[in-house]
This record gives structure tokens, sequence and C-alpha cells, in this order.
């Protein structure tokens, strides 16, 4: 079968072959505009069919226009002819950019067909020129995203930026004068809404060498929080086509920029100075881009929600049943693309009984296929302060969706936490609740370590109180006291409890000492006084001799008084003599002279004397 | 010396910047950061500024690091100084964790060490001060009396009981600071020889946190006793005195 099939094909195409060499020659060109403008580029068309394998196609010569670029295409094509024999017919078609060098009415001559037998021309093309630019940018080409049905809505595919509205190649003009080497900015999104990211891209077009760029001054992005995308480390080449002109294109820079109100901006013009050719051939040229006008939109209303992007939000917790006294941490998750900057995530309510500390956020940019976007993750450290059960509600984060062009609401679960008593934590002290009959009871059980102290009360370390040097004398004083004062009380005891003779001793002393102080009232000539002295000093000198008082006894119980004692006669009236001279002298005058009171003296010292 | 001295007296913290210390110290403790926390309490303390509380903090804040030694040596300085349940309940927690088990510990102080530690060494020497001077008044009034006043009789003869009872506290305070010293196993593991020397053959071993009592002390080694009265010789560089 399989040998019988490649027979008949190959007899068939025997017959074509035959057939080919007499089919007619074909020979023509058009042009998709007549009026043109100076900036704008027409494509002029030349099809050749059938041509014989060794003719040569001329293109128009004329300093009026400028070709830009130049391609052609060869088609085969197979018809039945007359008398049903097949035909194949081979055309080539050659497309020429160009764009007109002056204002006029301009004539593109004709194009030549040369081949050895015959010589075949077009007719020339009348193109009207006027100035300026006279075309409307070029629709883009439909392209097929392969991809589209398998992507997630919302989530770009991997060709977003083959897909972007305004492709930069293919819609762009050449600018006049600098077909071979021009900057070129472009944003993917000349009317975002606020919050929408709109990439900006700045690229050098070039059909010459670049061998290097300075850095290029970009725009000001007043209005727009920016971040850079891209940047070119190196140049690395990209074939472009530009109004059908092939380009090499060299990214300099893609930045995400989000616009933070609503209004029309502006954006000047790039520069950059790019070095042509290589070596000590190089040269340097300052080349400026083109301005872009970007119109932000308001979000519309419905949602209160400043959130752009296309967002997921989770939360988690590292544990669903706790300990009393043990940290949980809660953490919302939000992913997705947007400005992550600008996204505000909403708080969870924790319910009373926990204890919510300060969260911490972590954040990650991140960009994939030129859309920035990242995650973030808000860590809350929950304190549980009671048992029980406890329910943290679930989130709702609002954004709005540019792809969509919709609200969208991303929204967690609800979180349900256990809280058993503690064993071994350390206890807090509840927050104040207010009183419920029902519901979880707060299980309250002893252990752990107790808290720490959260005053203090300073002191220096020292010796303990009977260590210190004042402690034992101060101590020991009342028995030292009272010793001394034993003794003391003790010799006085001994004292008092003299003998008879020591007493009658120590009176008779006492009274000669008295003597001796009427000696001294002598002196001072008071009679009264010095006989009075006498008398009591002699008193005095018997009560200690007799044992008895002798204090109111007159004369004659005196005198009875001391026989009794046996005292002799002579001593007995010497004494009695004395005390009536003291009687006499006290109250007599005439005794008072200073002899008389001597003799009185001496009478009684003998009485005293012969006592003894 | 005067100099040095002088510039101790500067540095020390005034009750202020004292408590602002101990505030941060805390702070760090609940913020799971005990080490910190350890390290300032030790910083009030060698700068003068101790107490019950802050030794009872530094112990609460080495319990939670596991340093048992360090621990329980800070409790019972706080418990020396303040009795509280808090110090009992966290000494009893250090004790749970501390590796030794003594057997044959009837876990109760010969009487007179309990009774020292039932007082307050300074509250019974102010005791005897005071009912000794008294007791002195009481005897000059007794003498003054004409006869025996049973009354006087009586007040004397109560003074001077009240004044035994306090002397005969003081007198074991001072006899229990004396000759009964403690201390506290401060390395994780010691070994206890049958004589100081490295040579010597190791008895048995203790472990951080057991508190003992120290008879003697031998060149770089200390006899040691537990309660249950067995004996043996450690490193004196691994025990830290009470």
């Amino acid at each position: 079968m399989a040998r019988t099939g490649s027979a008949r094909a190959a007899a068939l195409s025997i017959a074509l072959m035959s057939t080919a060499a007499l089919a007619e020659v074909e020979f023509h060109m058009s042009t998709d505009r007549t009026k043109v403008g100076t900036e704008d580029t027409f494509r002029v068309q030349i099809v050749v069919g059938n041509a014989p394998n060794d003719a040569l196609v001329q293109f128009p010569k004329t300093d009026d226009f400028e070709v830009l670029g130049r391609s052609e295409s060869t088609e085969m094509g197979f018809s039945v002819g007359p008398g049903g024999a097949g035909v194949i017919k081979q055309v080539k078609k050659y497309t020429l950019t160009l764009r007109a060098n002056r204002v006029g009415k301009l004539t593109l001559p004709p194009a030549t067909l040369k081949s050895p037998t015959t010589t075949l021309s077009t007719e020339a093309l009348s193109i009207e020129v006027a100035k300026g630019r006279l075309a409307p940018d070029r629709p883009p080409q439909p392209q097929h995203n392969p991809f589209a049905p398998f992507g997630i809505p919302g989530f770009p595919g991997a060709d977003d930026e083959e897909l972007t509205p305004l492709d930069p190649f293919s819609q762009q003009d050449i600018p006049p004068n600098e077909a071979d080497l021009f900057l070129r900015a472009s944003v993917d999104k000349p009317e975002p809404v606020v919050g929408e990211q709109v990439t900006y891209t700045l690229y050098i077009y070039s059909r010459v060498d670049v061998s290097s760029v300075n850095s290029p001054t970009m725009p000001k992005f007043d209005g727009f929080w920016s971040q850079d995308l891209k940047t070119s480390a190196t140049l690395a080449p990209e074939q472009r086509l530009v109004g059908g002109v092939p380009y090499r294109a060299f990214l300099l820079r893609q930045k995400a920029v989000f616009p933070m109100r609503p209004g029309e901006y502006t954006l000047s013009a790039p520069e950059a100075e790019i070095t042509t050719g290589f070596l000590f051939a190089g040269r340097a040229v300052k080349k400026k881009g083109n301005e872009l006008t970007i119109k932000v939109k308001p979000l519309p209303a419905g949602v209160n929600t400043s959130n752009v992007g296309q967002w997921r939000l989770s939360t988690d917790v590292t544990q669903t049943e706790v300990n009393l006294g043990e940290p949980v941490q809660l953490r919302v998750i939000a992913e997705g693309r947007g400005n992550l900057q600008a996204l505000e995530l909403p708080k969870p309510e924790v319910p009373t009984g926990l204890r919510a500390f300060d969260p911490q956020t972590t954040e990650k940019a991140s960009s994939a296929q030129g859309r920035l976007g990242g995650s973030r993750v808000v860590e809350y450290v929950l304190m549980p302060q009671q048992t029980g059960t406890f329910t943290i509600p679930g989130l709702t984060l609002d954004f709005y969706d540019p792809d969509a062009k919709r609200f969208e609401h991303a929204r967690t679960d609800p979180i349900t936490l256990t809280v058993k008593g503690a064993t071994g934590a350390v206890p807090i002290a509840p927050q104040a609740a207010p009183l419920t009959t029902d519901g979880p009871k707060n299980e309250l059980t002893a252990g752990g370590l107790k808290p720490l102290r959260h005053t203090a009360r300073f002191s220096t370390p020292r010796a303990p109180l009977w260590q210190r040097p004042f402690f034992a004398p101060l101590a020991l004083a009342p028995l030292v006291l009272a010793l001394g004062l034993a003794i003391v009380g003790g010799v006085r005891r001994r004292l008092a409890q003299e003998d008879e003779p020591s007493r009658q001793r120590r009176q008779a002393k006492a009274a000669r000492k008295r003597l001796a102080q009427a000696e001294h009232v002598l002196a001072e000539g008071s009679t009264e006084a010095f006989y009075g002295e006498v008398d009591k000093a002699l008193r005095g000198f018997l009560e200690a001799k007799l044992g008895q008082a002798v204090a109111g006894l007159t004369r004659p119980q005196l005198d009875e008084l001391m026989k009794g004692r046996r005292v002799k006669e002579q001593v007995r009236t010497r004494a009695l003599a004395v005390f009536e001279t003291c009687d006499m002298g006290r109250f007599a005058p005439g005794m008072g002279d200073a002899a008389a009171r001597q003799r009185a003296l001496d009478d009684a010292a003998k009485a005293m004397e012969g006592w003894s | 010396m005067s100099w040095l001295l002088l510039a101790a007296t500067l540095a020390q913290y005034t009750p202020a910047e004292a408590q602002a210390v101990f505030a941060e110290a805390n702070a760090a403790y609940y913020e799971r950061d005990a080490g910190v926390a350890e390290q300032k309490y030790e910083k009030l303390l060698a700068q003068g500024q101790g107490g019950p509380d802050v030794l009872f903090n530094l112990g609460t804040a080495c319990l939670a690091q596991g340093k048992l030694g360090k621990a329980v040596a800070a409790l019972e300085r706080a418990r020396r100084l303040s009795t509280d349940d808090d110090i009992e309940a966290q000494l009893a927690l250090a004790r749970q964790a501390q590796l030794d088990r003594v057997l044959g510990d009837t876990g109760e102080a010969p009487f007179v060490q309990r009774l020292a530690a039932t007082l307050d060494g300074d509250l019974v020497a102010l005791a005897v001060l005071a009912l000794s001077w008294l007791l002195f008044v009481a005897w000059l009034w007794w003498r003054r009396s004409e006869g025996t006043a049973p009354i006087r009789v009586l007040v004397l003869a109560g003074v001077a009981a009240l004044t035994v009872l306090a002397t005969a506290g003081l007198a074991a305070e001072v006899y229990v600071s004396q000759t009964v010293r403690e201390a506290v196993v401060m390395a994780q593991t010691a070994q206890a020889k049958e004589f100081p020397g490295d040579q010597a053959r190791t008895a048995f071993e203790v472990h951080a946190g057991l508190t003992l009592r120290v008879m003697e002390t031998q060149g770089s080694y200390t006899r040691i006793r537990l309660p249950n009265a067995l004996e043996g010789w450690v490193e004196s560089s691994a025990l830290e005195p009470l």
C-alpha cells in the first residue's frame, strides 16, 4: 500500500512541473496608503508571480522616499488550468516600508523585473504627502494566547507581556530623523485606576551597533509609588519590528508604578547617552525619549477600601489547644499581586480572655511576569488570661480587582482556641470581665513558678544586731550595774553592823570634831553660837560614851546617869561645869569675852580627855 | 584605698535607679529573657542594693533557666532575710528538680537550728536588750521596797523569766550562726571523697542545688555533711557558702 501511494504522488509531481512553465508572469506594485504624512510610514508591496528563475527585481529608486525596511515572502499555489491540466503558481511578495522625505504630490517610480528574455515594469504610484502625521495608530495585531484557557482568573499567564494592549514594538512610529537609533518609553495601561499597577518600560531601538549606555535619566513619578522591575546590567538585544521595520531592541529599565490619586499625569521624556560602534570607532550620542500621559481613574464607588490587586487571605495559629499562660501565635497572611506597601489588612477581633500583644509584621515583595506582589504576614502573640474555649471570628479583606473590574472579598474561617489550666506556667492575673453565670469557667490551678516581686525594698547586707560592737556592753550594763549596787549595799550594811566600842569611838571622834568647829566659831565672835556648839559637842560625846541619848536631860538627871555608868567623880563634875558654863554663856551677860570662851573650850576638851 | 571606697560609693545606684534596674530586669524576665534579668539582679546585688525581693527574683530567674545551684543559693539567702510562702514554694520547686535524694533524712533539723530558724535574730537581740534593762529597773524597785511586797516579787520574777527566755533564744541564734554553716552545691556534679586529696576514693556524688552543712575546710577541700549524716570531702570551688 505504501509503495503504491508513493508512485502516484511522484507521477502527480512530474505532471505539475511540466505545466508550470506554461503559466503567465505576474508583476505589479501597490501601496496601502496614497495620502501620508512626513511622520508616517507606509508600505508598498511588489508582487512577482511565475517569474523565471534568473529574473531580477529592481525596486523603485527615488530621493523622495526613505526605505526603512524590506521583507519578502514566497507563496505556492495550485490551480486547474484549461483542459483540466494542473498549474503551479509561485508568487513572491516584496514589502517595502517607506517614509516620505518631503511634502507634496510625489511619485514613486515603477519597479522593474528583468530577465535575459524580457523586461517588465509596474506602474508608478502617486503619493500625496502632507506635513506631520496623518495616519492613526495601527491597531494591534491579534495574537493567540495559548495559555489563557488554563490561567488563573486575575493572574495573567506566562505571556502577559505579549498581550499588553499597547505593544511597544508594533504600534510606535519611528521618530523622524532618528530611524537608526531612538529611545522609546511606553506604559502598558494608559488609563489605570488608583492603586493599579502600570508597567513603565524604556527601550533603545537601534539598527546600528550599540556598545554601551550610561544610566538613563528617568522621569519623576510624582503621584506614583514606584519600584524597579528590571534593570539591564548588560545590553541584550531582541529582534522587534517597528512599523514593519526590524530593529534590535535593548531593554533599559522597567518599573512598576502605582498611581496614588486620580488625575492626569504627564511623565517627562527619559534621556540616555548611548555609545554606538566599537572600540575607537565608538561615538556617544545623547537621546531623548518620548513623554507619556497617564490618566488615573478613581476606584468605583461601592466598597470602602483602597486595596487594589488580586489578593488571597489566610490565618493560622500555632496550636488550637493551649495551657493557661502559654502564648499562641496567630498569623494573618495576605499574598497576591498589587501594591503590597499600600495593602491594609483587617485586624482580628480578640475575645475577652485572650490578651493580644502588638503584632510583628514581615513583608516579602516579589515580582512575576512583570507584576509586582508578594506576601505580608502579621503575627499576633495571644496570651490566654483564663481557661475556656474562645472563638476568633473570620477576617474579610476587600479589594478591587482591576482585571475583573469589580470588588472582590477574601475571607478566612473562624478559629477556635481551647485554653486549659496551666501546669508549670507563669500565671497572669486575669483581666476584669463582666460577670456571667454560664459559659466557660476559669479553672485556676496552683503550680509553676511564682511570679516575680514587682517592687523591691532594697537593703544592704549587714551584721546581725548581736554582732555589732555596742550590743554586748549595752546588754551587760544592767548586770554590771546591779552587781555594783549590790556590792555597795553590802558594804553599807556591813558598816551599819559595827560593835559598841567602835560606835562609841566614832561618836566621840565626831564630838571632838564638833568641838574643833566651835574653835572656828570662837574666832568669828558669836557668843551664843560658840557656847551652843560646845554644848552640842559635849553632849554628843556623852551620848557616845554612855550609849544613850542625853538630849533633854537636866544636869541632875545627867549626873545620875553618869553615876549609874560609873563615871569618875572628877569627870562628872567637869562635864557638868562645862554645861553650866555654856548655859551661862548663852543666856547671861559677861561671858562673851575671849578669855571666858577659851576657858570653856579648854574645860570641855579636858572633860573629854579625862573620860578616855 | 580611701579613693577606691569613695569611687565605689559614688558608683552606687540611687534608690530610683535601683528601682528602674529592678523593673528592667522584671520586664526582661517576662519577655522570656531570663538571662538578661539574672544579670540585672546580680548587678543590683553587686551595687549593695540587695534584699529579699531582689534575691527572690534572682532565684526565680535562675530557676527558669535551670540553674539550680544559683537559684537555690539565692532563694536560701532570701529565706534568711524574710519568711515568705513564695520563697518556700520556689525552693520546693527547685528541690523537685534537684537530682539528689538524701535517704534517711528525717527532714527535721535539730531543735536548736529549728529554733534559730524560727526566730528573728535582730528582734531577739532587741528583746534581750530591753528585757535586761527592764529587769534591772524591776530589781531596783524591789530593793527599795520595805519588806517583801508580793506584787514586786511577781513583777521581778516575770521579767526575769522573760529575760531568760529571750537570752536563750539569742544564745541559740548565736550558736547556730557560729557553728552551723551551710552551703549549696553549684557544680553540676561534685565528687565527695573519703579524705581531702585528689587521690582519695570517691565516696558519693552530689549535684547542683543540694543544700548541705559545711563542717571544716582543709586546703582546697571542704568537709560536708548531708542531713542524713553522710559526710565527704568536696572541692571548695564546687560550693557556694550561704
